[in-house]
């Protein structure tokens, strides 16, 4: 077997990351935490996960979107273009909307965009699909 | 003070040549630009390239009139200063300049302190106008955001626990399971805590709005408020290793007001001066007589609030954000409220930081006068209930 999928979660919450590192531990994934966007960008260079999950609302309001910016567009990040990125908020936001901020930090659509509270088994299925075990 | 501390472009506009020539040259070694035009059009034709701070503008010139050319001037950017030179036999019209948005006229003649005054004066009217609209505009778009800092601070603790209680659930028996749970059940405990605290706040702050303090309306001694907030604090304060310090009067500083608001007030302030203050640092609360108002102050040493911040600084939810400060919990109530206390005591409440130096909170509240009371001032009887 290869060494376990490694999961980077940017989050801003300490209960958040708490409790999902024990849900993807428990599903045999590996997990880092960082509980900002600077911590997180630094962690994904040390650590190059197989996927991120991203909180959008942070210290500041659209701190997510300024990371998978810096991912997807920055030269310095050019090794981590392809990492999947789990785009998470506490708010519900129209697909527009969605759009729209994706579009005026300069990305397409984020891969997968999820609310939270996070569905346990919808989210074990877009794990395994987007990074099996 | 430096007469033009930046390089503000300025524009006259004026058929007398010898009136451009001195303008331009008086304008000019007060450390001005200064570009000058002899007839409208081509002054209009400039300003729309030049965007200049401020405009002179002669009434009574052959071809576009002066009354024309500030309409158009205001079309191009509202924001431009215009001043109208005029000679006395036409203040009328001039007047009616003003009425049609100059800023203000000069009569002719004119000394060269005269035209550097109304000059400074004016380009100062154009700088508070500017950062009026600045802050009008962040303003806006805090209210805009208003709605979803508010759902993501409701949302924070509850989506916690659901996800605690989901992934608890999912777990099941599994191994290591058990351990968990019980440390989860006790940060689910504290998240709800955390929204409860917010609910209650945000309630406080309707209530003393709507009723609360005419209610409990009484003379209080605000010195003896301030003593028993620092002691209540002592624990916090001595955890960081901060000096807590009151310079208070000897006999009582009289507020009227009611005690539980003016103890929120006080404990948000020392509270707050607490959790921004730098480890080893200092607060200092002191109360002073000035004319017939208390200045109660809180003095920290933290590392201060940027100017950009300390207009919103009273608003609901509003927090600073800092790179460097550290962490600090809070749901960004607590100056909203004290606040709203101190307006409802009929005082005013401001800060005055400078980023890295510290912030000093300073509350004036009308002082009581034994004379008008009935009787004594509310004694604080029991301490240990707090």
């Amino acid at each position: 077997m290869t060494a376990h999928q490694r999961v980077l979660i940017i989050d801003d919450d300490l209960d958040f990351r708490v409790s999902m590192r024990s849900l993807l531990e428990s599903s045999g994934y590996e997990v880092i935490e960082a509980d900002s966007g600077a911590e997180g960008l630094k962690k994904v260079v040390e650590n190059k996960p197989d996927l991120i999950f991203l909180d959008i609302m942070m210290e500041n309001d659209t701190e997510g979107y300024s990371v998978s910016y810096s991912l997807r567009n920055r030269e310095e990040y050019s090794d981590y273009r392809d990492i999947p990125i789990f785009m998470i908020s506490s708010i519900e936001e129209s697909p527009d909307e969605r759009f729209a901020m994706a579009d005026e930090a300069g990305l397409i659509q984020p891969d997968y965009y999820l609310t939270k509270p996070l569905d346990i088994p919808r989210l074990l299925e877009l794990l395994k699909s987007a990074v099996p075990p | 003070m430096n007469e033009a501390p930046t390089v503000e472009p300025i524009v006259v506009i004026d058929d007398d040549y010898a009136m451009r020539f001195s303008c331009r040259k008086i304008l000019l070694k007060a450390g001005y630009i200064v570009e000058d035009f002899e007839d409208g059009a081509s002054g209009l034709e400039a300003i729309a390239a030049l965007k200049p701070s401020l405009v002179l503008v002669d009434l009574k010139m052959p071809g576009m009139s002066g009354m024309e050319v500030i309409a158009r001037l205001h079309e191009i950017d509202s924001r431009i200063i215009c001043i109208v030179i005029t000679g006395y036999a036409t203040i009328d019209t001039a007047v009616e300049a003003m009425k049609s948005g100059a800023y203000d006229f000069l009569p002719k003649p004119f000394s060269p302190d005269e035209l550097r005054i109304i000059v400074k004066r004016g380009l100062e009217r154009r700088r508070l106008a500017m950062l009026a609209h600045r802050h009008e505009l962040e303003r806006e778009l805090f209210r805009r955001r208003f709605v979803t800092f508010v759902s993501h601070q409701l949302q924070s603790p509850l989506v916690a626990v659901h996800q605690y209680l989901d992934v608890l659930k999912h777990l099941g028996d599994a191994p290591g399971a058990a351990a968990k749970r019980e440390e989860w059940l006790e940060r689910c405990l504290r998240r709800t805590e955390e929204l409860q605290t917010l609910i209650r706040d945000w309630l406080t702050l309707s209530r003393i709005e709507r009723d609360f303090l005419s209610l409990h309306r009484v003379p209080l001694d605000v010195c003896e408020i301030v003593r028993h907030v620092i002691q209540g604090v002592e624990l916090l304060a001595s955890g960081d290793e901060i000096r807590m310090e009151a310079r208070l009067p000897e006999d009582p500083c009289i507020v009227t007001g009611d005690r539980e608001c003016v103890t929120v007030l006080l404990e948000n302030l020392v509270t707050n001066a607490i959790k921004y203050n730098r480890p080893g640092g200092s607060v200092t609360v002191s109360v002073e007589r000035l004319n017939s108002e208390l200045a109660i102050a809180v003095e920290d040493t933290g590392c201060g609030i940027p100017e950009e911040s300390q207009p919103f600084l009273f608003e609901e939810f509003f927090r600073v954000k800092q790179d460097g400060a550290r962490k600090t919990s809070g749901n960004g109530l607590g100056l909203a409220i004290s606040k709203r206390i101190v307006s409802e005591m009929g005082g005013t409440i401001g800060v005055r930081s400078q980023p890295g130096a510290g912030a000093t909170f300073t509350v004036l509240l009308p002082e009581y006068h034994q004379r008008e009371a009935t009787g004594t001032y509310e004694q604080d009887e029991d301490h240990s209930d707090r």
